[in-house]
């Protein structure tokens, strides 16, 4: 290597050493992982503004965290794809975040948080409900959704009891989400005494479904379980379900959680069943939330309010340990006890913050909640 | 076999969708032997600027008195976009690299197509867009068997622009020129045949036909998303591939195939493998008979 191109490189390491340092010396950088693009953009992009928006509150009510500027997010765009998520943890680490919130799909949480792991990041997600996201005993993967195998009794119990469910039809679209969450409840059903009479799979991305859904009108279930990751393809399954006469009653689960389901499902929607996380849109923090998210980003949706929760928890536990050191925050993460607005926020030992799952009634274009696992019907 | 009939039913709805966009797969190969992979992006585009006017009629009510009229002018003008952007793309794109390399075109294709779909996520947003559901809902019922009224308008509505087409390719002065500048640009040229021309019309007839399947599937389906031409674009290629590219009535029977293998592959079989099954008749067909099963003289009569 000769003197002078020795001398540019030095000179080009020097100068980006000290962008990054005089950028980390103002703000404090966290980073968000959730698909952006790709056919789960909606879904990610809920999440992302959720995130902004506890940013936004909380520097707002608590007055940022001491020592920093400003709070600076960076939203990485995993795809869904466990190889983007990989890729996209590898940047957040070389951007020195101090938490990442994220990410949606369990497929990517799973490898995304191994590698976070092993740089003692911690990660928080709004949205990855498969159990192997906390059951690997990772010490700074932490959870604020449930989890599927909370998810899946609930759902079996809702069927069985209030719609007094004897055929159950499952479909679900082959990710780890949502194929795990179908074993669990066909799981849960056959152990209560229901019938599982197919256990289907369809595509990511599909559109079409008229196959399988001439197999549904011929095997006439009382429920059709549709497992599918989000809410488009749920919302093109009702469709088509309505349009050839299916009379079984649908019952599908969190991801669904979407205004945009009824938007696009319409009528198709009507009287559809799904399990979902209770959350009180009555309280104060609830509020707080609504009022911001609201009028820059329209309705509230699946994982916003969760994304929010995640991101204040993590901005909370930042301040009380009063440094950027991964083991001090963990600790007060685990300390924490504070009413979020998705739900009470503590977090267990193994990094979960425990599961509320209700069932829900899609009536009128609203999801109304309808059943409990305790107490039964809601009224 | 109630069901049987059923499946064939909704596999000639979604092969005649294939097949609209599989014609402009082939027409485009036929004519400078370029895989247009931003085809897909066309028939996006077209689900999109239909529901964009179907909302704005059914905004002003005129979708109740009008019915007809609404339709035709959504499906007019949706195909007509179309094929002005698929004209502006074959301009920007491809005439520029027409003496370079067909792998340069090939790439600049794909580019297109990213730069396309991107376009549509950054302006319409990552959200689906519904169409108004109002249309053709419910359908003829014969015991288990139900026949939605969009399903008979898909099939009406493919049948009658394929039957154009053809009229349009075989008939007329201008399908001969297409068929002149397909089979050699420079002795059309002669004949005083303007190949640039004819390269841009069959550019515009094919996304034309792309972006009706466009509003047809949102139709159907009832909502359009930005990403949504990739798969199908993806099938529709296979189906062109399948039937002989370059070669018209093979895309159409490749459309149908593809389509019906999808179908009863998932009806039959398993759903999560029928994309694998309509592969699966793609390889076996090209393995025998690698022009596509309609592409014998590829030299000739290709459009």
């Amino acid at each position: 290597m000769s003197k002078k191109n020795f001398s540019i490189m030095a000179m080009a390491l020097l100068t980006t050493l000290f962008i990054i340092s005089a950028a980390s010396a103002e703000s404090l950088k966290i980073g968000s992982m959730s698909p952006l693009t790709g056919p789960y953009a909606s879904d990610g992009t809920d999440i992302k503004n959720g995130v902004l928006t506890a940013i936004e509150v909380f520097q707002k009510q608590e007055g940022g965290i001491p020592g920093y500027d400003k709070i600076e997010l960076f939203p990485q765009d995993d795809v869904c794809d466990p190889r983007n998520a990989v890729a996209a943890a590898n940047k957040l680490i070389n951007l020195k975040v101090v938490g990442v919130i994220g990410a949606y799909c369990s497929s990517c949480t799973i490898p995304a948080s191994e590698t976070l792991d092993e740089a003692k990041i911690v990660m928080i997600t709004p949205a990855s409900t498969n159990e192997q996201v906390t059951d690997r005993g990772l010490p700074y993967m932490f959870r604020m959704c449930g989890r599927d195998d909370d998810q899946a009794p609930a759902a079996a119990k809702f069927m069985k009891e209030s719609l007094n469910a004897k055929t159950i039809f499952i479909i679900d679209d082959k990710t780890t989400y949502s194929q795990g969450l179908a074993d669990g409840v066909s799981k849960n059903c056959k152990a209560l005494g229901m019938n599982v009479v197919t256990h289907d799979h369809v595509n990511q991305g599909d559109k079409d479904f008229s196959a399988v859904l001439t197999k549904v009108k011929a095997a006439n279930p009382d429920i059709l379980y549709m497992s599918l990751q989000g809410y488009s393809p749920a919302a093109l399954m009702s469709i088509q379900a309505k349009r050839m006469g299916i009379a079984s009653q649908i019952v599908t689960q969190d991801a669904v959680f979407q205004p945009k389901f009824m938007e696009v499902a319409k009528e198709a929607s009507e009287g559809v069943y799904l399990t979902y996380g209770f959350t009180d849109p009555t309280t104060p923090e609830y509020k707080a939330f609504e009022q911001i998210y609201v009028p820059k980003y329209g309705k509230i949706a699946a994982y916003a309010t969760y994304a929010y929760d995640s991101t204040i928890a993590l901005l909370k536990a930042i301040k009380a340990a009063g440094s950027t050191d991964p083991d001090k925050i963990k600790a007060e993460l685990m300390k924490l006890d504070f009413n979020g607005a998705s739900k009470h926020v503590k977090f267990k030992e193994n990094g979960d913050s425990g599961s509320s799952y209700i069932a829900f009634k899609v009536v009128k274009g609203e999801f109304v909640p309808y059943w409990e696992p305790t107490k039964g019907l809601i009224k | 076999m109630d069901s049987f009939i059923q499946q064939l039913i909704n596999g000639i709805t979604l092969g005649g969708i294939y097949a609209l966009i599989a014609l402009g797969y082939t027409m485009v190969y036929g004519v400078i032997q370029l895989i247009n992979f931003a085809h897909g992006e066309f028939f996006a585009a077209g689900g999109y600027v239909g529901v964009i006017f179907l909302s704005f009629f059914t905004g002003l009510g005129y979708m109740e008195t009008h019915p007809i009229f609404c339709l035709t002018a959504s499906f007019a003008l949706a195909m007509m976009y179309c094929a002005y952007l698929a004209i502006g793309v074959e301009k920007i794109a491809y005439k520029p690299l027409r003496k370079e390399a067909r792998l340069a075109a090939l790439l600049s294709a794909l580019g297109v197509s990213i730069f396309l779909s991107n376009g549509l996520m950054l302006t319409q947003g990552v959200y689906d867009k519904a169409y108004p559901s109002e249309l053709f809902q419910g359908g003829f019922s014969f015991g288990i068997i139900t026949i939605g009224y969009l399903q008979v308008l898909i099939v009406c509505l493919t049948g009658a622009l394929l039957v154009a087409l053809n009229l349009l390719v075989f008939k007329t002065k201008i399908g001969m020129a297409m068929r002149a500048t397909a089979q050699d640009k420079t002795m059309s040229a002669l004949v005083a045949i303007g190949s640039n021309k004819i390269i841009s019309l069959t550019f515009g007839i094919g996304a034309g036909l792309a972006a009706a399947a466009g509003i047809m599937v949102g139709l159907y389906y009832g909502s359009v998303r930005y990403d949504m031409g990739f798969l199908p674009g993806i099938k529709a290629f296979s189906a062109a591939v399948l039937g002989g590219i370059g070669n018209i009535t093979g895309a159409m029977l490749g459309g149908l195939i593809i389509g019906m293998v999808e179908i009863f592959g998932a009806g039959y079989i398993s759903g999560e493998y029928k994309d694998v099954f309509a592969f699966i008749i793609l390889i076996g067909v090209l393995y025998f008979k690698p022009t596509g099963i309609m592409g014998e003289n590829i030299d000739d009569t290709r459009v």
